[in-house]
């Protein structure tokens, strides 16, 4: 066994991505994944085909898009709950901006993101400005968000349930192009999303005062730093990251609805907690939640596809990943498992030795 | 009179206030609805948001919160049911019901206090667990034909218009508030959840209290469950799904704050009627049932940020009356010396 952190002879570039704060774990993130494909594809070789995932994934693009960006509210040490009611949200003014007030669809759109954005920094004002909990506001802005959509759509002469569809193929292109006949359009925006998350979070200056107002707030604002600001702006990424969930969505299926945004907010939570974020704030990186949203879908694709596991019964899957990942994380930050770890390890060399 | 001027103190008080003066607003707009009937049904609706409600209080009590009440309730809800549907002993489906509480209350307690995982996550886990374990019950078997004795149960009156079920459960929430206002054990709860740390160096097993907390609510849950099957008659795989949401709402609307150690069951009994009465109040107010979800947002985001503020200022008050009163003795001292 050797020693964890690396020779100093490696190269500087690789001695500093491996001692990296998150590495080791986006690393057992990707031996994840690659385990699942292989698991799935000796299964069933159906699996293994691009086209096929990425079909798979267009349908759980919502917690893909969003996750990334909850990240950066869970870093300040708040917890946003809200998001799937603000994707509804959006979908549903789109759809009765552009069908009952004759908006162009871009408009439209744009208009849409922009009250996703003000939902966003609406609940991020209460949890910074006037020190709520950020569970109960975004508990309240869940119900909220969800509850304004509905009346949005009452305003619609489409009834409700049937959603209002029949939008320019213009709009719907958006989602219907592939890139090199393979790669969905909307693939690509999650790269483009998450590189923009990854350069904001980890190369930024905004992305060193995040984390500091995570791991102390009191320390960030002694420091010069704005800490109520950067906590309220993350709540208005998340936002904005639903707004164009909400777009793209609506895009996708061809239809807005008031609930389109689904259940996801679960599985939101879980992709960020599996992606190394820790609750508490402080820790977390963009590339951990992407790959942790990767690897549930792979899960929620494959599970059907090659046990006959009917898609029901996904959650338990999940909650079981979710609880073995926290337990297991859990019982290897122990101070008494680590030291009894390091005495057989200095067992192990003595007996080789 | 010290006693009315505790009360009035009380922050489950100013909910109550709350739920009163809902009441007669509603009363105003639409007078036909101030009537024994309307009002007993608003209290008798909410008797399983009580439940639950008073469960989660437990786990917020504690500073810890507990998501996976929906799920738990939904569980057993679809376990007791199908067993009563196939005729067997109506005991011994409660007590399988409740079991699954118990199980699932020591699963999260073992997870959250001995274990160290954030609450929130951890719960977030079993509730996918159990979640899906239900939907494996229910689509096995489908709980839609309970015995016609069964769901009678649930409309037999004890006083007056109240139901057995609701006279139970407020007759629960006050021993359940004495246990944990007037008995040492029952005031560790408060302790752990205002200050853990300083709980366990004065002798309080702080794990020990978390596990029993955990146990408490899902035994609730579970109870609520039963009582669940029982009111609607028929029980689905999506029974119970977001109950945890209206379960916090409830608690935060009874003056029980997040944070933990500050609060009382009787608030979230209050709490979690005027969680059931919202869509019942909309209707005769004239309103369509879709203004419901927005008008729940509305007033939680109200109440909480008010509450936020008032403590905010109190707190504020608090500090320039301690150091009005530091200087004035510095003064003071320096005076005496001078002498």
């Amino acid at each position: 066994m050797k020693d964890r952190s690396l020779k100093p002879n490696a190269s500087k570039t690789l001695r500093r991505l491996w001692n990296g704060s998150s590495f080791r774990w986006n690393l057992f993130l990707l031996a994840l994944i690659t385990a699942e494909c292989v698991v799935f594809g000796v299964a069933n070789s159906k699996f293994l085909s691009l086209p096929r995932i990425f079909a798979s994934a267009n349908g759980d693009l919502t917690f893909w898009y969003v996750s990334v960006f909850v990240t950066f509210v869970m870093i300040t040490g708040g917890i946003d709950i809200q998001s799937c009611s603000i994707v509804g949200l959006t979908s549903i003014i789109i759809g009765v901006a552009w069908q009952d007030f004759g908006m162009n669809i871009w408009v439209a759109s744009l208009l849409a993101v922009a009250v996703s954005v003000a939902c966003g920094a609406l609940s991020g004002f209460f949890v910074a400005y006037c020190g709520v909990q950020a569970m109960v506001v975004t508990l309240g802005g869940s119900f909220l968000y969800s509850g304004l959509g509905l009346l949005v759509s009452t305003l619609s002469s489409t009834e409700a349930y049937k959603g209002i569809s029949g939008f320019p193929d213009s709009f719907k292109a958006l989602t219907k192009t592939k890139v090199f006949d393979l790669i969905p359009l909307q693939m690509i925006l999650f790269l483009l999303l998450l590189t923009a998350a990854y350069l904001l979070l980890h190369r930024s200056k905004y992305g060193r005062k995040v984390f500091l107002v995570g791991v102390n707030p009191a320390a960030a604002e002694y420091s010069g730093i704005n800490s109520r600001w950067i906590s309220m702006s993350t709540y208005i990424l998340s936002g904005l990251a639903a707004g164009i969930t909400g777009v793209v969505m609506t895009s996708q299926l061809g239809t807005a609805k008031s609930d389109l945004g689904g259940n996801f907010t679960m599985t939101i939570i879980t992709a960020c907690v599996l992606g190394g974020t820790l609750s508490t704030g402080g820790k977390g990186s963009a590339i951990g939640t992407a790959l942790a949203a990767i690897s549930i879908t792979l899960l929620r694709f494959g599970m059907p596809l090659c046990f006959g596991v009917n898609k029901q019964y996904l959650d338990i899957p999940i909650g079981v990943l979710l609880v073995v990942v926290v337990v297991g994380r859990a019982v290897f930050s122990n101070p008494s498992v680590i030291a009894w770890a390091g005495r057989l390890r200095k067992k192990t060399t003595k007996a080789g030795s | 009179m010290n006693a009315v001027k505790k009360l009035i103190k009380a922050r489950e008080f100013t909910s109550f206030l709350f739920l009163a003066v809902l009441f007669l607003a509603v009363g105003l707009i639409n007078p036909a609805f101030l009537s024994l009937e309307n009002i007993s049904a608003c209290f008798n609706s909410s008797v399983v948001y009580t439940l639950i409600a008073v469960g989660m209080a437990f786990a917020i009590f504690i500073g810890e919160i507990d998501v996976s009440v929906g799920s738990t309730m939904g569980l057993s809800a679809a376990v007791a049911g199908t067993m009563i549907q196939n005729h067997s002993n109506w005991l011994l489906a409660f007590a399988v019901g409740i079991l699954i509480g118990v199980v699932v209350g020591l699963i999260n307690g073992w997870g959250v206090a001995v274990m160290k995982i954030p609450s929130l996550i951890f719960t977030l886990g079993t509730n996918g667990i159990l979640r899906g374990l239900m939907y494996l019950q229910v689509g096995v078997e489908q709980v839609n034909s309970l015995p016609k004795e069964f769901k009678d149960m649930s409309s037999r009156t004890l006083l007056g218009n109240f139901t057995v079920y609701y006279c139970c459960a407020v007759l629960l929430t006050v021993c359940i508030h004495l246990l944990l206002t007037r008995t040492r054990r029952g005031r560790y709860f408060i302790a752990v959840g205002d200050n853990a740390g300083g709980a366990e160096l004065v002798g309080i097993p702080a794990t020990r209290t978390k596990v029993t907390a955990y146990l408490i609510c899902g035994v609730l849950s579970a109870a609520a469950g039963i009582l669940f099957a029982s009111r609607i008659g028929i029980v689905t795989s999506l029974s119970g799904n977001g109950y945890e949401m209206k379960a916090v709402a409830a608690c935060v609307l009874g003056g029980i704050s997040l944070s933990g150690g500050v609060g009382s069951v009787i608030g979230a009994g209050i709490g979690a009627v005027i969680m059931a009465s919202i869509s019942y109040l909309l209707v005769f107010m004239g309103f369509s049932s879709n203004y419901d979800n927005a008008i729940t947002g509305v007033i939680l985001i109200t109440i909480v940020v008010a509450d936020a503020l008032m403590q905010y200022r109190a707190a504020v008050n608090n500090r320039h009356a301690r150091l009005a009163a530091r200087t004035s003795a510095a003064l003071g001292g320096k005076g005496a010396a001078g002498q």
